[in-house]
């Protein structure tokens, strides 16, 4: 980092200590977002503020690997609260909830995809809206960051060691019962 | 694919990025979320003080170098410093920007990119300049002279060092101006 980003009393700006973490931590909050159900807007704008939100709380996060933890927590979270926002929107408008877009995973996008990810795709689509969700986010947690990560999730939404266990199974299980695990 | 493995397990790891590279295939971040991520940081961080634009110009085409192409010139307001840029397209498709702060200080100055910054000193009429700046979006960031000789001595901070304070010691704020665009014309 430019240790030129400093404040007047030495100690770098709250700005410049995130500004090696942005581009490091970003996709993964982007995916906890998207796992979330958010469309591509509402996932930008929620990971932007979470990064902002930030901030006001660096002076509060005593481990700099807790960062990740804090800020994967935060977005889902908000991402949850934005998503059922929508929900309820869209609900009201039409009521005709097949419309709307599952952004976690779409048909045209297999056109991407190998054999071998057709098949990882398929068995994925197979688990639960709970397993989906957390194996694309522990997928993208930085290896330094996994055990706060874990830790923090445990902490809200139960423990998330022996799901990512459950999850993992079930999707090794799926990609049998789909021809074997290519 | 077992379901005795436990967590940790090397296969856990290929599985997982198995899953990183598929979701990274369909439904990648988009490539530009973390330089407005960063944007959106600077801003909201007090530290600095946003200047306002207070006045925008085209201007006459720059006669001194011959360029053909409009060139404009830009005001910015803060509590203590007035930034005046001028922005003039070079004929390799960048542009050039000579600056003034007012008043003259030896800042630093700073013109973030969407993924780096250019940086200058601002000599002791307060004038900078930037020879050539990709198009595209940017800001200017002035920062007082005294961090650069504190940094050095305090490179080692750690990042989770208590919030710093710069208030109340009688220097320079860092000034943020709002993203302005650099267009292939104007």
């Amino acid at each position: 980092m430019d240790e030129s980003l400093t404040s007047p009393a030495g100690v770098p700006t709250r700005a410049a200590q995130l500004d090696a973490l942005i581009p490091e931590l970003t996709p993964l909050l982007w995916h906890v977002a998207r796992a979330a159900g958010l469309g591509a807007e509402d996932a930008e704008d929620v990971v932007q503020g979470s990064w902002v939100c930030l901030l006001s709380h660096l002076d509060s996060i005593r481990e700099p690997r807790a960062i990740a933890a804090w800020l994967v927590t935060t977005t889902r979270r908000e991402a949850w609260r934005v998503a059922a926002t929508r929900r309820k929107t869209q609900l009201a408008d039409t009521d005709r909830l097949a419309d709307i877009p599952d952004p976690r995973l779409s048909p045209e996008d297999s056109a991407l995809l190998d054999a071998e990810q057709r098949a990882l795709w398929a068995a994925l689509r197979t688990l639960s809206p709970l397993c989906q969700e957390l194996l694309r986010i522990v997928a993208f947690v930085p290896r330094p960051d996994y055990d706060a990560v874990a830790a923090q999730l445990r902490m809200k939404r139960g423990s998330i060691g022996p799901n990512r266990r459950r999850c993992l199974d079930k999707l090794g299980q799926a990609l049998q019962d789909c021809g074997g695990d290519s | 694919m077992s379901a005795q493995l436990n967590s940790g397990e090397p296969s856990d790891e290929i599985v997982l990025g198995r899953i990183k590279a598929l979701f990274e295939a369909v439904d990648p971040a988009p490539p530009d979320l973390a330089a407005r991520v960063r944007f959106a940081v600077a801003l909201a961080d007090l530290e600095a003080e946003a200047a306002r634009l207070v006045e925008e110009a085209a201007v006459e085409p720059a006669l001194t170098r011959g360029a053909s192409e409009e060139s404009r010139t830009i005001t910015f307001d803060s509590t203590e410093l007035t930034i005046m840029i001028r922005i003039d397209a070079n004929a390799d498709g960048t542009a050039r920007v000579d600056g003034w702060l007012a008043p003259a200080r030896a800042c630093r100055v700073e013109v973030s990119l969407h993924d780096r910054a250019l940086a200058v000193e601002a000599d002791a009429d307060g004038r900078f300049a930037f020879p050539s700046v990709p198009r595209g979006t940017i800001r200017f960031v002035v920062r007082p002279p005294a961090q650069q000789a504190q940094a050095a001595q305090q490179a080692h901070a750690g990042p989770d060092s208590p919030g710093p304070d710069s208030s109340g010691n009688g220097r320079m704020k860092t000034v943020i101006t709002p993203a302005l665009v650099l267009l292939t014309a104007w």
